[in-house]
């Protein structure tokens, strides 16, 4: 019986796995048709791996891509990890204040704050490019690492943190040995999060992107028009599977290191 | 007892940032919306309500109801298919479960566009699905699979699985697993343990990821458009025409300050009874 | 988690790095640097080299979906382009609203090869702002597969036996346009009773709609998810490339002609490059090149004999002028705009 439920609940779960590589899977077999347009199957071919890197606006939108998504998931994770851990800390009042504050920019349409942050940006003359991308991702990203580690946070029990008090821990030795430790996997679903959306977002980007700072999804948008070419298949094929295979292989390798205390990556 | 002032201040820079480049803009928002569209679409600087008089046309009511409708289905299908995989994927050992986190990420590495693009690939009247069925002689017909509210509805819950797992993730992650043991101890069912304690104990993951969920299919605009065949008009979509067709900033404007009211006011609603159920079980 | 940590600083590292390198590379040149803004896949890649190369000149190419998204841009003043590419009906907002630079026609000789049609166009009557780039009429795509009485008339949408096999634009103006040319009216009407009869008509055409879309009708017909629909003859031409079986028709009652043009937005610090850069694209022999390869219709008369025989019998590509003459520019219609907007909210909705 407890096999039985178990194995459903194993099997449902890859299947929604499938569900979630299913258009995946497609895409990577897409990027093998020879049509130039993703209507029908006309052939096999490889012309797009090899255009692919003939091409520096799509290199370049890559780069420009990992770039911010890196550099603004990190500043995003560090100061929505730094006031979820404040705001803990405060009157009901507060909080509930803190946190409506933080909610708004996840409720309010996205192209709304786009126009908004490019005429804030244009007031005070500040240059369209990759600084105005990372300001504007980090503004949209920030509320989601506070709202997870929140959750985290609220649901976590303070008997450990006071225990560590009691031991003649001081506030910031508690924080960096107990507290942060405790909440890591919610830092890490934070950043995640936090990465996610700056690799995929592209409404509040077009907005704030300027000459030269094309990202990804720019590149592809601006594509949609003439039909998106099947390099782009092609390069999120290469994405997916070097992800997939880093993946793999760091775990390959941490199975062989398994001597290693509890490691998360 | 303590000194906990300098934690506090943890939360300054992080409120200086949203200050400048979040509060700053809303209130540009905020007038803007009291302004008037000019004959050429620019903005002029003179006081009205109208943007807001418009909107009680009861054409905008409607489809302020039809968003709402969509959104909540979105969540709970996104909550019946995130919650079981998230529920999973904690039970794994420690190691392994950052591998399935991944694994469910990834895919939403690869631009949305082209994602959407490909379902359209599986979905359409030649595409993956229909002429599988039609080889095997199920069907004789392609079956109407895409391009109305059930494809919109597939769409959205796809787009927005991360929102819902990795909340509800991070909240089993840390239940205290002692509970539920002490529950089974006592005769419980499955279904009942898990009802009565496991549940309960990660409302704030459901909660959470219900509200990301919820709030980001309200404004959604894209999903409808290509899996919809852009045939229904969700409140996205317009917000969306008023910036780029008809070229009316103050009453696109207007609107996402109604939508952003309505949303905060539906949380908090949602807030306010999963307290009440909570202290309503506290007691029984 | 230490492991993560050093993940973590070495992937912040590498990308630092490389985007230091990409920085300090491009600060090294003291080139001359023109910065495009326009629709993607406009241009052919060699013909940008070669002209980079002709003028020293650094190039970059950036691409918009939709001209509001690049008025947004250039009405907010912090854009930094030198060229953009609005169409027909933004010139003629863009100059009301004084956010283009006049050309300098000294700069530009070859402006006279244009064919004499578009020497006049109403949004900009004597080319003071802009020049036609690419064009095309909407007409009636359809794939003789399923359809198999030519088409004639836009009525040919409202017919029963192509229920749910009807594609239209994702755009109010074009899709009423066409509503109101079926009906008699012009395109580009501001009467509220024409528009009220040209929609109460439309929303009889939508039970036959399978989709709205601007970005993916070529999909969509190559696929033969539609079978017919509005299209502008430049993707017309694409699909049938793709699809043998799609024709395509200017109806009877006529219908809009579009065009994206080339312009230069206030403020340009580059103007002059821009204006060579248009010159370029107007030489005869580089426009057979570029027109060629990105398939549209090549409006510069001069190039016309040079064009290949298979290019110039393409009548997706080359139009006739009798359709030509039937076709109506979409202009600006101000506050009734409004009203577009709230007749096409209407429709989608269902109400």
């Amino acid at each position: 019986m407890k096999t039985l439920r178990r194995n459903a609940l194993s099997g449902y779960s890859w299947l929604m796995l499938v569900f979630l590589y299913l258009p995946i899977l497609i895409l990577v077999l897409y990027s093998f048709n020879d049509s130039r347009i993703n209507a029908t199957w006309t052939g096999f071919t490889w012309k797009w791996y090899v255009s692919l890197f003939e091409n520096r606006q799509v290199m370049q939108a890559l780069m420009n891509s990992m770039t911010i998504g890196v550099i603004s998931s990190v500043i995003a994770t560090v100061l929505g990890t730094a006031a979820a851990l404040a705001v803990k800390h405060y009157s009901i009042r507060w909080s509930n204040i803190f946190n409506g504050l933080m909610y708004l920019p996840i409720v309010i349409p996205e192209i709304m704050m786009g126009l908004a942050m490019l005429v804030l940006f244009s007031q005070v003359q500040m240059e369209l490019g990759k600084v105005t991308l990372i300001l504007a991702h980090v503004t949209f990203s920030m509320p989601y690492v506070m709202v997870i580690i929140s959750g985290r946070l609220a649901d976590m029990g303070k008997e450990l943190e006071e225990a560590s008090q009691d031991l003649g821990a001081t506030p910031w030795e508690t924080l960096r040995y107990v507290t942060l430790p405790l909440i890591m996997p919610g830092i890490i679903a934070g950043f995640l999060m936090a990465f996610t959306l700056s690799l995929d977002d592209f409404i509040i980007s077009f907005f704030v992107a300027g000459p030269n700072s094309t990202t990804l999804p720019l590149y592809i948008y601006g594509l949609v028009k003439r039909g998106v070419s099947p390099e782009v298949n092609a390069l999120s094929t290469l994405l997916i599977v070097s992800t997939v295979l880093l993946v793999v292989v760091a775990e390959i390798f941490r199975r062989k290191d398994s001597k290693n205390n509890q490691s998360i990556f | 007892m303590l000194n906990k002032k300098p934690v506090k201040l943890l939360a300054l820079p992080a409120l200086l940032w949203m200050g400048a480049l979040f509060v700053l803009p809303m209130l540009m928002i905020a007038v803007l919306s009291f302004l008037k569209r000019g004959t050429y679409g620019q903005v002029v600087y003179e006081f009205t309500l109208n943007n807001y008089i418009r909107i009680f046309d009861p054409l905008y009511g409607q489809i302020f109801w039809d968003t709402l409708v969509v959104a909540v289905l979105t969540t709970v299908f996104s909550i019946l298919c995130g919650y079981p995989l998230a529920y999973y994927i904690s039970r794994l050992e420690k190691s392994t479960q950052q591998i399935w986190l991944l694994l469910v990420m990834i895919p939403f590495w690869i631009n949305f566009l082209v994602r959407s693009y490909a379902w359209v690939i599986i979905l359409r009247s030649q595409g993956v699905i229909n002429t599988f069925l039609q080889s095997l002689g199920i069907i004789s017909e392609p079956l109407p699979l895409l391009y109305n509210s059930g494809s919109v509805l597939l769409g959205m819950v796809y787009t927005l699985m991360p929102f819902m797992v990795l909340p509800i993730y991070v909240s089993l992650e840390q239940m205290d697993r002692r509970k539920l043991e002490a529950a089974y101890d006592l005769g419980a069912t499955p279904w009942k343990a898990f009802w009565h304690v496991t549940l309960p104990m990660t409302k704030t993951g459901v909660v959470t990821g219900s509200i990301l969920v919820f709030v980001s299919s309200i404004g959604m605009f894209v999903v409808p458009d290509v899996m919809g065949g852009a045939k229904s008009a969700l409140i996205g979509n317009v917000i969306q025409n008023q910036f780029l067709s008809a070229r009316d900033w103050p009453f696109g404007s207007a609107l996402s300050i109604v939508l952003m009211l309505l949303s905060m006011l539906l949380i908090l609603l949602y807030f306010r009874a999963t307290k009440a159920s909570e202290t309503k079980e506290g007691s029984a | 988690m230490k492991r993560f940590k050093s993940l973590m600083i070495g992937a912040l590292t590498a990308v630092l790095a490389v985007t230091a390198v990409g920085c300090s590379s491009s600060s090294e040149q003291e080139q001359q640097v023109l910065n495009i803004y326009s629709w993607a896949d406009n241009f052919d890649q060699d013909v940008i080299k070669d002209f980079e190369q002709k003028f020293n000149v650094k190039v970059n190419y950036d691409v918009y979906g939709s001209n509001e998204e690049m008025l947004a841009k250039v009405q907010a003043g912090a854009s930094g382009y030198d060229l953009i590419q609005p169409s027909d009906y933004m010139v003629g907002t863009m100059i009301q609203l004084g956010l283009l630079e006049e050309l300098n026609k000294a700069n530009i000789p070859n402006m006279g090869n244009i064919v004499s049609t578009f020497k006049t166009p109403p949004y900009d009557k004597e080319n003071k702002y802009s020049l036609v780039y690419t064009w095309g009429i909407t007409g009636i795509a359809y794939n003789k597969k399923y359809v198999k009485e030519t088409p004639t008339s836009w009525n040919d949408l409202w017919n029963e036996a192509y229920k749910g096999r009807v594609i239209m634009l994702n755009d109010p103006r074009e899709v009423m346009g066409m509503a109101l040319i079926k009906n008699g009216f012009s395109n580009s009407t501001t009467n509220t009773k024409e528009l009220e009869k040209s929609f109460a008509d439309l929303k009889k055409v939508v039970p036959n709609v399978v989709a709205f879309d601007t970005d993916n009708i070529k999909q969509k017909m190559i696929a033969e998810e539609a079978w017919i629909g509005t299209v502008w003859s430049g993707d017309a031409a694409f699909i049938h490339a793709q699809n043998p079986d799609v024709e395509y028709v200017i109806p009877k009652e006529g219908a809009t002609i579009w065009a994206d043009t080339l312009a230069i937005p206030k403020g340009a610090k580059n103007k002059e490059m821009a204006e060579k850069f248009i010159n370029y694209l107007m030489d005869p022999e580089v426009s057979v090149k570029n027109y060629e390869s990105i398939g549209y219709s090549n409006p510069n008369e001069k190039a016309y004999p040079l064009h290949s025989e298979e290019y110039r019998s393409n009548k997706m590509v080359f139009l006739d002028t009798a359709d030509i003459a039937r076709a109506e520019w979409l202009v600006d219609v101000g506050e009734t705009l409004q009203q577009y907007d709230r007749y096409w909210t209407e429709m989608k909705s269902g109400r």
